[in-house]
């Protein structure tokens, strides 16, 4: 099946610094898909260029089929929700919800309809005639939902939606969107910082940084399987343990550190300054046989997390090694302690050192 | 709930005094005195002076006229200074400067120097006429001083930035991402501009409307200087009574005339502007 | 952009350059001819010269006129930024009724009739047996003035932090000097801009002066008026040039200190 939006190296540069560099992204109908990354790395850019608000330099957006890249917005049959929500001031809560409706001339009957069973489905029917200026941030959301999705776009972009909200409301906010757009089968993209948010609510994730997307997949290659240092360090945790190979064979490495020697997988020649990467929870304390990479260290610090522990040990300038479990073990935990830590090999992934 | 018992006046509201007293005496009470007068005669309560001013044609044909250049004014002032406010709002660096420049400086320079300028302009040998020619949209010269063209034109250049500026502040207020919600909800240009800028812009375009209309009938020295003594406003018949024909009386019926209008106008803007209020 | 987007914006940009070619033509005409050598007010001026603006000292009333001006203007704007300073934190800061309403009160000398605010004045004063020209004048100004104080800076005050007063304080300043140091320079740019409209509007008023005048004591605009009415010739031009320059520069220091942006706020 081809895929419903097709962005084709879209480019587009703002007072000669290049924001986009040529992206290239396909979302399948039905899916929903991230573009995470940190402020400044394009996501927005690229999600005004795919609603029509920005020219891109150069590049093609087609949607089911169509090139839509010369189209303006108001033609595009694409939704946004803004990050500010950007409701019509003066008008209702149901006016606004209908405001899509009523610019296309629909019928007096369906429109109160529609707008009604919105209003239904993000819980607001009880505001309906309530001018929007009253309404609180997640309120505010929620009507700013409703209208997109009223006039049944073929696409919806959100563009950090519940980047205002706490985090209690943001949690309920996600669940619920989700469950809206697995609802009405609607194809989204969302626009965020938070890897979290990415990672719970995306079909697949793009994680994008300085104008060039530099892993697309799902959530879970994503965290275990990070293509690159810069998704490694965005998205999750991670220690660093750095070194240089002295092994490379098929798929896997072995590096010497001050530590010992680590085994990972990666495709890296003999000789090159390397790191180890490993997710925090994928380590243990204690020596376990069979684990492959053991190495003994001095903890820091122990941060109390309410459902789980994170050990902090010290390591060479540059380097990191954070522990996350549970509970403490039943070991003597004092910072200063030397504590054994083993990891598997095919937990671990190893990097090139970026020239320093 | 505690009731709440007389509370003691606010110390810090005794500040206001003596500005509220102030003007109290020397411009409230004075007001009060001249709409007293116009109802008094030497035996008492009367409306005949009222009653006379009102059974003459003449002034009639003074309030008409006052009534139809100030709406004329208004409206000139309305066409050009609404895209103006926009463009005004969307400017940046030089061009606004420019802008901002050519709408402050007037305003900082004074209606006698204006009003005399434009003497000059509307002359039958003046720039515009010459202008005009050259343009070819006139064949021979024409004389717009004295009519109520030049009149407008005249009060219009004077009152053009009380129109401009407070729209202004409106517009700089709408944010931008509601047109662009407009545009991604599928609304054309058109329709995003009548169903959300021009709404958001209607607190601005009545307080520009009520300042130019007040301001336009109360003007005296742009139709002294522009129209001549053949055509009366209220004010200019004010000015006439006051200072050449001698005659108070007559001078302070029209003058009490003229402030029930504009006391009507204030009022009736209030309650317009509250009604905008409450629909939005 | 579509074509009806494109076509609004040539639209409004068009008629902005008509309205500043339209707002500038009085200023631009005025100055041309005071540079005219004919005594007749064609234009463009048959020759250039500077001979009215030598006519300038010998002109009659003119220096008296202009004098008597600034003074009123200077001092009906002083007497308003007092009364109008301590009125406006009394609205700000009180807690009593009827605010709203002495704020509209004290704006309303604005939206009236100027003509009717003077034939008033000039009979309440009559009654009272005022007929001193001179402070009759400067009463009536301070009625012009305290409009355009009030204004401005009612809305500096209400957009003031006054947490900002007892941060000072807790960090050791008096309750005067945190005034000093905090409050007074907040307001200054409502009180330079304030000041300066109301100073010009004191300068520009015929309306209510035309009430206040003899012969010995006229402001500038009634001077001007009666010129030109008596005796048109370009001098009314170049004393009209020379206001323009002083409005120039008044800008200049304007937009120097507080930026023309926010003079513009109105």
């Amino acid at each position: 099946m081809s895929d419903f939006l097709v962005i084709t190296r879209a480019a587009k540069s703002f007072a000669g610094a290049r924001v986009l560099d040529g992206v290239d992204l396909g979302v399948k109908r039905g899916e929903f898909v991230s573009l995470l990354g940190p402020s400044g790395c394009g996501k927005t850019t690229l999600l005004r260029i795919v609603a029509g608000l920005l020219a891109p330099d150069a590049g093609t957006v087609r949607l089911d089929g169509e090139d839509i890249t010369a189209r303006p917005p108001h033609r595009r049959d694409v939704g946004v929700v803004f990050q500010n929500y950007a409701l019509f001031p003066h008008l209702t809560v149901a006016e606004n919800v209908a405001f899509g409706l009523a610019a296309r001339r629909a019928p007096r009957e369906r429109i109160r309809a529609t707008v009604a069973r919105f209003l239904d489905l993000v819980h607001m029917q009880d505001f309906a005639d309530r001018s929007v200026r009253a309404l609180s941030g997640g309120q505010q959301q929620r009507v700013a939902v409703a209208r997109a999705l009223a006039v049944g776009p073929k696409l919806l972009l959100l563009d950090e939606p519940f980047s205002a909200l706490d985090r209690k409301l943001r949690e309920t906010m996600q669940i619920e969107l989700k469950r809206l757009l697995r609802e009405l089968s609607t194809t989204a993209v969302f626009v965020t910082h938070d890897q979290d948010e990415a990672l719970m609510m995306s079909d697949r994730i793009a994680v994008i940084s300085r104008g060039a997307i530099e892993q697309l997949a799902d959530p879970a290659t994503i965290y275990h399987r990070p293509a690159t240092p810069f998704v490694l360090g965005f998205v999750g945790l991670s220690t660093r343990i750095s070194g240089s190979v002295i092994e490379a064979h098929e798929g896997q490495v072995v590096l010497s550190t001050p530590h010992g020697r680590l085994r990972a997988s990666g495709s890296l020649p003999p000789g090159a300054k390397a790191f180890v990467a490993v997710r925090p929870e994928r380590i243990e304390v204690a020596p376990t046989a069979g684990k492959g990479n053991q190495i003994e260290l001095p903890l820091r610090d122990v941060v109390f997390q309410g459902s789980k522990v994170q050990l902090h040990f010290d390591v060479a300038e540059g380097d990191r090694v954070i522990v996350e479990a549970a509970q403490l073990p039943n070991l003597r935990i004092e910072p200063g302690a030397r504590l054994r830590l083993s990891f598997a090999a095919a937990d671990a992934i190893a990097f090139q050192s970026e020239s320093s | 709930m505690r009731a709440r018992a007389r509370e003691p006046l606010d110390p810090v509201g005794w500040l206001a005094l003596p500005a509220v007293a102030y003007l109290l005496f020397i411009y409230a009470l004075p007001l009060l005195l001249l709409l007293a007068h116009a109802v008094m005669g030497p035996q008492g309560f009367t409306l005949a002076p009222l009653a006379a001013f009102f059974a003459d044609p003449f002034n009639w044909q003074v309030i008409a006229n006052t009534l139809r250049i100030a709406a004329l004014v208004t409206l000139v002032c309305l066409v050009i200074g609404y895209p103006t406010a926009f463009a005004l709002a969307w400017s940046a660096g030089w061009t606004q400067v420019i802008l901002l420049a050519a709408i402050i400086l007037p305003l900082s320079v004074g209606v006698v120097v204006k009003a005399f300028a434009w003497q000059i302009v509307l002359r039958r040998d003046g720039v515009l006429s010459s202008a005009m020619m050259k343009l070819g949209l006139w064949d021979e010269p024409l004389r717009l001083l004295f009519t109520e063209t030049g009149l407008v034109l005249g009060a219009a250049n004077v009152f053009l930035p009380f129109m401009i500026l407070p729209i202004y502040s409106v517009v700089k207020l709408i944010d931008p991402r509601l047109n662009e919600a407009g545009a991604t909800l599928g609304a054309t240009p058109v329709y995003r501009f009548r169903r959300v800028v021009l709404p958001l812009t209607l607190p601005g375009v009545v307080t520009g409307v009520v300042f130019v209309f007040s301001l336009s009938i109360a003007m005296y020295v742009i139709p002294s200087l522009l129209i001549g003594d053949r055509f009366q406003t209220l004010a200019t018949l004010i000015g006439r009574s006051f200072l050449f024909m001698r005659n108070e009386q007559l001078g302070s019926t029209t003058a009490t005339v003229l402030l029930v209008l504009a006391v009507a106008v204030v009022v009736g803007s209030g309650v317009l502007a509250r009604r905008l209020g409450r629909s939005a | 952009m579509t074509r009806a987007e494109q076509g609004a914006t040539v639209a409004v940009w068009t008629i902005a350059s008509i309205a500043v070619i339209f707002l500038l033509t009085p200023l631009v005409v005025t100055i041309a001819v005071s540079f005219g050598s004919s005594a007749i007010f064609t234009l463009p001026p048959p020759d250039w010269s500077f001979r009215w603006y030598a006519r300038l000292a010998a002109t009659r009333g003119l220096l008296p006129a202009l004098i008597t001006s600034v003074e009123i203007a200077a001092l009906s704007t002083l007497v308003a930024l007092v009364l109008g300073t301590l009125c406006s934190i009394a609205l700000v800061r009180g807690r009593f009724p009827g605010r709203e309403a002495i704020s509209t009160f004290l704006v309303s000398p604005l939206m009236l009739p100027g003509l009717v605010i003077g034939i008033a004045m000039l009979q309440g004063f009559r009654a009272v047996g005022l007929r001193e020209v001179w402070t009759s004048l400067l009463i009536a100004h301070v009625v012009i003035t305290m409009p355009f104080v009030v204004r401005t800076v009612l809305a500096a005050l209400s957009l003031f932090d006054f947490s900002l007063i007892d941060a000072a304080r807790t960090l050791g300043c008096s309750y005067l000097a945190a005034l000093r140091k905090v409050l007074a320079p907040a307001l200054a740019p409502a009180f330079l801009t304030s000041g300066m409209f109301a100073f010009l509007a004191s300068m520009d008023n015929y309306p209510i002066s035309i009430f206040f005048t003899d012969a010995w004591t006229k402001t500038l605009p009634i001077q001007m008026l009666q010129y030109v009415e008596e005796s048109p010739d370009p001098t009314i031009a170049a004393i009209s040039t020379g206001l323009i320059l002083l409005a120039v520069a008044a800008l200049f220091i304007g937009d120097r200190l507080v930026g023309l942006r926010r003079l513009a706020d109105f």
